[in-house]
Formats: structure tokens, sequence, C-alpha cells
């Protein structure tokens, strides 16, 4: 009898196998709570990972930073676990636990071997039922997020130009988009105790919510679980999101941004793109990947190789919930002029715009896409963190994660070069020199 | 009988409720240790000796294969660099094929194939894969060597050597290497631009020739491929591979030192120093002490919750990071355990440091820490089971390293049954604390003069000086280049005077302990009797209040974040100033923490004995006396003149000793304060601080 279970079970594991799939089984709790369990044996370790959806979008306008510095806030400690404690426990069962926050969207996980899954469930049950948020926690995150911001951002050479932070300011008029994630300290230190909590009630419900479960675990063991430490949550009013929408980029605009931790310029040119889950997003990661992509790539063989006017070149494919930003950038070769790299990247562009790629080209992207993807998903974490987020972007989709490959390979080369033509427009594009210093003024104005 | 069944039925009805019952006020307990289901990969031998080993894993449409060749190591002497030479003009092309035409290829399929002095990789899409595997194999079996290729490479070698030439890091790494195993060593040799100098094509020719051969080639391939189809791909590809038997060298012995010493390297350009005391081990997977070593070096020095990073960076402020490694091999391997500090702090670093080892050898570990150390590593062992090829390189360890084939399996198990004796045997026998070398790489004008002062154990540390070629050299004169000239050469660091001062007030452990203080002075100006009171805490609270009789004279309270002064009636918030300053002190004992701007500038008398001069900043020095390590006196500039504050007859309340008689000395006038009661962690509450 257990033989045969065990045969079966060895030839269904190797059917899902070559169907490329993550496997996963989803479902409600009563709370609105969304659970999403994949299942693999392989190895002893599980990851459990909860996405809210709220990020730094939802903040309010003179509060920027908050949803971030409020992610800290949430590893102070709750009703049952002291502050503190947190990382300790964690530790001290083998695993480690960390939390991340976006324009859209706050996500908590931990990793751990497999036996201590039951623990990895409380806690994060008891991070949404019971957190201790009080001004002893607000003041000391303020000096560890402070810190944070000093290394990620205004000590790290490229850290403005890394996270967006010159690049949202100047394409986004209306959208909270136009603010960065880590946001101003001042806002942040502004906020009232009262502020914290409401943030908490109104976002941090089972509702808006998606718990993920992945790696060895038993499902039935699992479900009986969740339901124990999350069911007693009580559901929130319905999640408000933001709905604004930007008029196209009034452009040309023409821009100098200054980083005191860099020596060498960047010429950056950046456009809006439309939001993740948009279909032309699969159409723009293969242009990335054309254009900058490894020492293949166009960009690179053209500025690098070809006319030496580049050191490197780069590219920053950031989709959000509601846009997109892409940006494309070189870095010059001793005296070039900036502009002459403007130059040069828009006869790349240009390229793409007039030319079809050709039949060889088109299929080393798609071998190259496969290869990303074959590649990714190779952990628990990842895995769970990709269903959260295809859950979130993707309006409840979560089985798109498994239709990528499929989408890269509907896309036509006459799609690229349509894609060129719609989205990469001088008239609504950021024309950036990012240079060195800590120039006394940043300026603004039309591209002439 | 009846216990056993009765158990066995619980544990049914454990296991299957669905409406499982939780409380959540506890902490649940983990469940059973995971079982560790390792497969066991297929293998196969060619008649050349090639020994395959196959993994296979469905899950993605991909493969990877990774060629090894154990060879057993052997000195490159004057010519280092010929095998990173080797590695280099691999995967230029082939006989058939030419370099662009050669990576286009792995390119467009979307491949990765990279060689290196002991063997090769290729990864693909399954579909693709048996094309790049073919492209690999061809370019290791039959390789282009032109002397252009060769001639750029080596350039390039050179212009890399050169470019770390200046890197701290880059001196430290090989001169520890060279020191531990010795410079004929192939584990303590490194290439130089001489060296490289040295190889010709030839060589790197001769090497191919000697040592890339079948004997002791392990090829492991994992992924989205079945037995039979490695099998067919291997003897396409394979087969033709001459078998060699490579020159036979014997390796140098590698000898501990004869006794713990400095060794010490300058570096004109370091800000800091990088210290890390080394001895060779020999510590093989197989070894019946294996898993407890391990365990002795993460807690001494693992991660972030290792004792070298709890002391030396959490309670010492030092250094951003502190930690030890402990590594196994079939020939010889290494203990060592490194930090990078300031110069200012080298020589208390160095002692910090040899204490821990000192610590963790003299006395056991607690069970707590076992615990915590045991868990840490399981972690990290399970979670590691994730990566599809930790089968391929377990199996290939069990090979290579004749380990039994359940050596994995158990490997918890082991991990697990590590006690507390065994940790301390295993910390004794890999951590020689009397056959140590501290190898550092720094500035040396700045901390070589205080290094010479350093005693451990009540004995002298001697320093011998070596160059970045870890050539022995005599003792440089670097009087001639100090760089400061307010320092006068006194042989020791305001860190090792601060250390002396917390060592003789009670020793670190005790001030530690001391989380208030409460203290209560009187003094006399002429007939009249004025108190002071002083309470503070280690979270930065104060309070002083002097009274005349009964009558209120100032009062000063800080509350770790705002204060307030209260002269008479009137009460007022602290200037900013004020409040900088108060914010600034961040402990009961401010020596615990060395600060940036401490300077020894010399020695002088006081009263009658005499004492290091610690300039702590523009406005604060004070005197530690030389005999006795305690502080004598403290000197404050203000803008209206110097204040002096002569503190005398110690006496030990809790295990620390407190003067007893501070006199301030401001102008014409001096108070001597006797104190009538000190107590620690008494007579002190929050609300003292409102």
């Amino acid at each position: 009898m257990t033989k045969i279970g065990l045969c079966i079970g060895a030839f269904l594991l190797a059917f899902a196998g070559f169907a490329q799939e993550i496997n996963f089984t989803e479902y409600n709790l009563n709370n609105g709570l969304h659970v999403i369990l994949h299942q693999d044996n392989d190895a002893p370790v599980v990851a459990v990972g909860v996405m809210y959806h709220v990020g730094a979008k939802d903040e309010a306008p003179d509060r920027s930073g908050f949803a971030h510095f409020f992610e800290h806030l949430l590893f102070g400690g709750t009703k049952y676990i002291d502050k503190g404690d947190w990382y300790k426990i964690i530790s001290s069962h083998g695993g480690f636990s960390n939390a991340n926050t976006t324009q859209d969207r706050t996500y908590y996980y931990e990793v751990l071997p497999a036996n201590n899954l039951k623990l990895a469930l409380w806690m994060e049950s008891e991070r949404m039922l019971h957190p201790v948020i009080d001004q002893g926690g607000v003041n000391t995150q303020a000096k560890v997020v402070k810190e944070e911001k000093r290394m990620r951002i205004d000590n790290a050479p490229y850290g403005r130009l890394r996270y967006g932070e010159v690049i949202n300011t100047y394409l986004f008029k209306n959208h909270p988009y136009k603010s960065t994630v880590i946001g101003t300290m001042e806002d942040v230190e502004a906020a009232k105790l009262s502020e914290f909590k409401a943030f908490f009630d109104k976002y941090y419900v089972p509702n808006n919510a998606v718990l993920v479960v992945a790696g060895d675990i038993d499902k039935q063991q699992a479900k009986a679980w969740i339901e124990a430490y999350f069911s007693e949550i009580p559901s929130g009013d319905t999640v408000p999101r933001v709905q604004v929408s930007e008029p196209p980029v009034n452009g040309p605009i023409k821009a100098t941004e200054y980083d005191p931790n860099i020596r060498i310029p960047v010429k950056v040119l950046a456009y809006r793109t439309p939001g993740r889950s948009a279909h032309d997003t699969y159409v723009l990661n293969m242009i990335s990947t054309l254009l900058t992509d490894g020492k293949s790539s166009w960009m690179h063989q053209a500025l690098v190789d070809k006319q030496e006017i580049a050191l490197a070149v780069l590219d920053l494919y950031r989709t959000y919930e509601d846009y997109g930003i892409y940006v494309i950038g070189a870095l010059p070769m001793n005296n070039v002029p900036l502009d002459s790299l403007t130059k040069a990247m828009d006869a790349q562009i240009h390229r793409l715009k007039t030319e079809l790629i050709s039949e060889q080209e088109y299929q080393k992207l798609l071998n190259t896409m496969e290869n990303r993807l074959a590649n990714s998903y190779i952990t628990q974490k990842n895995i769970a963190n990709a269903l959260a987020a295809f859950y979130i972007y993707y309006d409840g989709q979560t089985g798109l994660i498994n239709k990528q490959l499929e989408a890269y390979k509907k896309i036509t080369r006459q799609e690229i070069k349509e894609a060129a033509n719609k989205y990469f427009t001088k008239n609504e594009r950021l024309n950036l020199n990012y240079l060195p210093g800590s120039g006394a003024k940043n300026t603004k104005n039309k591209e002439s | 009988m009846k216990i056993k069944f009765i158990s066995i039925l619980v544990l049914c009805l454990l296991t299957m409720p669905l409406q499982a019952q939780v409380d959540r006020s506890k902490m649940p307990m983990p469940g059973e240790a995971p079982q560790i289901h390792l497969g066991v990969p297929a293998t196969f031998k060619l008649d050349n000796g090639l020994k395959v080993l196959v993994v296979e894993n469905h899950e993605r449409s991909k493969v990877m294969a990774k060629l090894i060749i154990d060879n057993k190591p052997y000195p490159e002497g004057y010519k280092a660099g010929t095998k990173a030479l080797y590695a280099w003009v691999m995967g230029t092309g082939t006989q058939k094929i030419d370099k662009d035409a050669f990576n286009e290829r792995i390119d467009f399929l979307g491949g990765q194939v990279n060689y290196n002095a002991e063997g090769a990789y290729a990864s693909a899409l399954t579909k693709y894969f048996p094309e790049v595997f073919g492209l690999m194999a061809k370019g290791l079996l039959h390789p282009k060597f032109t002397q252009t290729e060769f001639y750029d490479q080596k350039k390039r070698l050179i212009r890399n050597i050169k470019a770390t030439q200046t890197s701290a890091k880059a001196v430290a790494e090989h001169i520890q290497a060279a020191l531990t195993y010795g410079k004929h060593h192939p584990y303590g040799e490194f290439k130089t631009v001489e060296t490289v100098k040295n190889v010709h094509l030839a060589d790197v020719k001769s090497y191919y020739n000697n040592f890339i051969t079948p004997k002791n080639a392990y090829l492991v391939v994992v992924g989205d491929i079945t037995l039979l189809e490695v099998k067919n791909l291997v003897k396409k590809y394979f087969s033709e591979w001459i078998k060699t038997v490579p020159p036979i060298v014997s390796l140098p012995q590698v000898h501990s030192a004869q006794y713990t010493q400095i060794n010490f390297v300058n570096m004109p350009n370091a800000v800091q120093s990088i210290i890390a005391v080394v001895n060779p081990i020999h510590l093989q997977k197989t070894s019946s002490d294996y898993f407890a070593a391990l365990i002795a070096n993460q807690i001494l020095g693992g991660g972030t919750s290792g004792r070298l990073f709890t002391k030396l960076r959490e309670d010492k402020g030092y250094t951003y990071s502190a930690h030890s490694s402990i590594t196994d091999d079939k020939y010889v391997s290494r203990f060592k355990a490194t930090t990078s500090v300031r110069n200012a702090v080298t020589d208390s670093a160095v002692i910090a440091l040899l204490n821990e080892i000192k610590h963790i050898r003299n006395k056991k570990v607690t069970t707590q820490e076992l615990q915590l150390a045991k868990a840490k590593y399981a972690g990290t062992f399970v979670r590691g089971l994730e990566s599809p090829s930790a089968v391929a390189d377990f199996a290939l360890n069990i090979e290579t390293e004749n380990l039994p084939p359940d050596f994995y399996r158990n490997y918890l198990k082991h991990i697990d049954a590590v006690t507390v004796a065994e940790v301390q045997q295993a910390a004794q026998k890999y951590f020689k604390l009397n056959h140590a070398r501290i190898v550092i790489v720094g500035n040396g004008p700045a901390v070589a003069p205080y290094l010479e002062q350093l005693t451990f154990n009540g004995k002298k540390l001697p320093v011998k000086y070596f160059n970045t070629k870890g050539e022995r050299i005599e003792k440089p004169a670097y009087a001639e280049v100090e760089i400061t000239s307010d320092t006068t050469n006194v042989g020791i660091s305001a860190g090792l005077v601060y250390h002396k001062y917390i060592g003789a007030i009670g020793g670190e452990e005790a001030v530690q302990n001391v989380s208030s203080i409460y203290a209560k002075y009187t003094g006399y100006i002429g007939p009249r009797a004025i108190t002071l009171l002083v309470k503070q805490t280690k979270d930065n609270k104060s309070l002083k209040k002097i009274e005349f009789g009964d009558i209120l004279i100032q009062k000063i309270v800080f509350d770790g974040e705002n204060g307030h002064v209260k002269i008479g009636e009137t009460k007022r918030a602290f200037t900013s100033d004020e409040l900088e300053a108060a914010k600034q002190q961040t402990d009961l004992f401010p020596e615990l923490e060395v600060p940036e701007t401490a300077k020894v500038a010399g020695t002088e008398m006081i009263n009658g004995q005499k004492a290091y001069v610690v300039i702590v900043s523009k406005k604060k020095t004070n005197y530690y006396s030389v005999d006795s390590g305690l502080k004598l006196r403290t000197l404050i500039q203000t803008p209206k003149g110097a204040k002096v504050i002569n503190y005398t007859k110690y006496k030990t309340v809790n295990g620390v000793k407190f003067p007893f008689e501070v006199s301030k000395a401001f102008g014409t006038q001096s108070i001597v304060f006797k104190a009538q009661e000190i107590l620690v962690n008494q007579n002190v509450s929050t609300a003292d601080f409102k």
C-alpha cells in the first residue's frame, strides 16, 4: 500500500516538474485573509511570509517614509513576544527573519527549519493581532532608520539614483510615487503615536494581507495551525486604494542632480511606463535585456565596445502597481561630454523604433528570458515572495506566475518595435545629468 | 507496555485534528527534528578514471555540470601564478572554434561556461545543455594556447596584482596565509609581479599536460537530465581524455609558532589595523572532534552572536566586525580569529582577542550558549539543503574525503550530540593560545610602539617584523617618521590605559553590573557644610543637587533626552550646549569606551605618583596612576580657567572601587568632598530624574 502510494507520488512529482510549474493551493479565511500554500518536501525548510497591500504610496502627503518606518516598528514586540526578542527567537530556532517595504506593499518573512512552522505562524499572527506600538519603539526606530537612510542613500555612491529619488520626483507630479519609500526623517518625526495606531487599524487587517507558507509542510497540518492562529484576528473595513492618474509627462524635462559620493557622472534618460500588471511589462523586460544585459547587449556594444565613449551602461526598470519607470544611463569615459552619451543612446533607441530586431536576436532574447525564469524561484524564500507578489499585483491572479514564459513567447518582434515607439518619446522623458558634488541648487527646466 | 500503547494513541490523536487548539500566550515548541532526505547520486566511471556523479532533479528544466580535478596541491615556487594564468587562457576558444564564436554561441544559448585551475563548469537550459556541455568539454580537451592571448592575460594579471599592492586587506590575506603555512607551502605561497613575470606559455602548457588529467577527476551533473543521457554525453566528449599521472610532490611540514608572538607588517597608508590570531591545525571531517570544533568556533566567533562580535563590537566599539573561522582540509588547515580596528585601539583589541580565546579554553561554555550555537548551525545546514547542488557537493565530499556514506544524513545528530566538555576540549586543541601568531597589518609608526609594550598572561608578547612579501626584517626605526609631535612615546595607548583602569576598579564584569550610582558627599566652605548628592544611571540619566545646610543651591536634572537646571526657585531648560554635553556622556564609566580623539600625551607626577596623561578632548584631560591604574585627576578647561578634580581614597562598593574623597579646585577655591555614602544599584528611581 505504502509502496504504491510512494510510486504515484514520485510520478506526480516528476510530471509537475516537466510542467515547470510552481504548484500551490489558495483560499480565504473568514476574516478575509488570503492564504497560499506551496508544498515542496525536498529540503526540510519552510518560508512564511505575510504581504500587506500597503506601501509608501498610501502615506499621507506630509508623511513620506511613514510606511517603511512602520515596518520597522512592527519588529518591536507583541503582547506575547517581548520587546527585542523577535530576532532572538528566530535565530535560536535556526532561522532568519526580515522585512521590506516598497511603494505598494510591505512584506514580512522568516525562513526556518521545517519543524518550526508553528512558531513562524504564531509570530506572524501575533504581529497582525497584538503588536506593541509605543513611543519607546518610535524613538528607537527613528535612530535605526536614520542610519539605514545614511547607508543606503546619503553615503552610498549613486544611491539617490539607484533608489529612484532623482527620477520619480520629475516623472510624477500628482501620484505619491513622486516621493521615495525611505522618505524624509522630518516627516516621520512629526508623526504622532496616534497616527501609527490609526495606520495599523486601517491597513494591517487580514482582508488586506496575504499569508504564504512555502516548503516542507503537511498541508492539512499547516491549514489547521493557520486557522487556529489567524482566524480570530478581526477583519477591518474595506481598504481604500490610491486613485491618482498622471497626465502625460510634459517635457522634455532637463534636470541636474548631485551626489557627493561619486567621482564619475552619469547621463540618465528616464521614461514613464505602465504598471506591473500591464502586458507591456513583459515587452519592456525584453527591451531592457536587449539594450543593457551583458556584454553583447546593444548599448554595451555601441557605447562601451565600439565607440569607447562610456565606461559602463546601466538600466533600471522598476514596475510599481500603478506605473513604472524605465531608465537607461551611461557613465562617460574620461572627459567625454554627457551630451555625446545622450546622442549615442538615442541612436540605439532610434534603431529599436525603426528596425525589427533580427530573428537570431529574438531567439537569443527568448533563451535569456527562459534561462532567467529557470534560475528564479530556487529557494522557498523566493517562491513565497513571488507568490504573494503575484497575488497582490495581479489582482488575485496568483496563477500568472506559471504563465510568464508563455507570455514572453507570445511577444512578436513587431510588438517590441511598437512598444519602443509608444514609450520612448523625447517629449515625455527626463534627461538628467547626475553629477559629482553637492550642487548648491538643483535646476529644473525644459530641454533646449 | 501499556504506557507505550497509550503514548502511541496520544500521538495519533495529536496529529489528527484539523481544528488545532493553540494557546497564543505560549511560544510554540518546535516539532520533531526534521528528517534529512538526501538523495544518493548515481555514479559511473570511465576507463580513463573520470568518475561521474549524477543527481536527477526535474523541478526546473536546466542542468549544470561541474568538473573537479582533485590533485594534491603542489607549490608553484618562483613561478607562482602559473595556475591563475592557465585558468585565464582557458575558454578563449578551441583548436577549431575561435574565441568570439565560442563565446557568442554560449551567450546565444543563454548558457554559462567557466574554467578554473582545477576544473570547469557548464550550465544551461535542458534543451541546450548538450551543446553547452560539448563546448565546455571541447574547450577543456582541445584548448588553444596562443602567445597573444597568453601575453594579454599575463598583462592583465600583473595589473591586478599591482592594483592590490596598496590594499591592506589583500596584503593581510596573503601575509596571514604565508605566516600560517610557510611561504613554500602551496597554501602559503602567493603570486607577485616578479613570479608572474617568470611564467611562460610553456609553463602553462606543462601545467595543463601534467595536471589536467582524468586520473583524479570527478564530474558532477545536477538537474533535469537522466543518467542515460549523461552517460551518452560524457562518453561522447570525455572518452578520448587521456589518463596521465600527475607528478608526485611532497608538501613541506607546517608548524605552529614556537611561542605566541606578534608578526607585524607595516602598511604606511593604513588607517586601520587588520589583526588575525592564527594557527595551523589538522582537522578533517572525519576527525572525532570535528563537530565539537565547529561548535566551539561558532560560540567564539561565529557571526553576530559570537563572543568576539559581542565583546569587540557591541561592548567595546572597537570595530564593525570581529569573528573567527575554522576550516577542515585533507592536508592542513587553520584557525583564525580576526578583526579590523582603528589605530588607537590596536593593542587593546589584541588583548581582547587573546582574552576571549583564553576564556573559551579555560572555562566551559554555558548550556544556553551551546544550545544557541547548535540551533544556528543546524539551521544553516538545513537551509543549505535548498540548493540543488548540495546533494552533489555532499556526494563529492564523501568521495574525495573518505567520509562514511551516511555522514550528511547524520550531520544534525552529530551536531546535537556535542557536549559542553567536548567544546572545551576542542577549543583547547585547536585554538592555540601558547603557539599563536598574531598577524597585524597596519600603520607602523602609529601602532607598533604600543604593540612592543604588550604583555599577556604576565609575559611580554615579542614583536617580529615582516615586509609585505612575508620576509622577516629588522625592527624598523619608526621614530623618524613619528607623525604626531605632541605624543611622547610612552609606549601605551589610551585604550590600554582605560583597560587598566577598568581592571583596577574591579574588572569589566563588575563595572558592567553597575546600573546606577547613588553618592552623597559633604564638604566645608569655611564653617558651613555643603552637601553634594549625585544620582546617575547607566542609561544616562543624572541628578546633581548641591545644598548649603537645608537650602537648595542648585539642582541639575537630565532624563536622557532633556534636562533642566534649578537655581534657588528659578528653573530653566538646558542650553543646547549643555544638552549636547549631557548626551555625549555615554556610560557611568566613560572609560568603557575609547573615543577616537583620546591620546596618551606622556606621564606626569600627580600627588607623588607617576601618572599617564590622557587627553580625551580639547576640554578634558584625565590622569591615571602608572602603578595602580586608578584615575587620579581630571582637568577640565572652561572659559574661566581650569577646573581640577582629584580622586583619592578608593574603596570597594559592590565589587567596584569608587573614590571616597574628591577634591575640586577652581581658581583660588578648593573644596574637599568626603563621601558619606556610595550605593550601587540602590536608592535611585526614574522619578528622581523628572
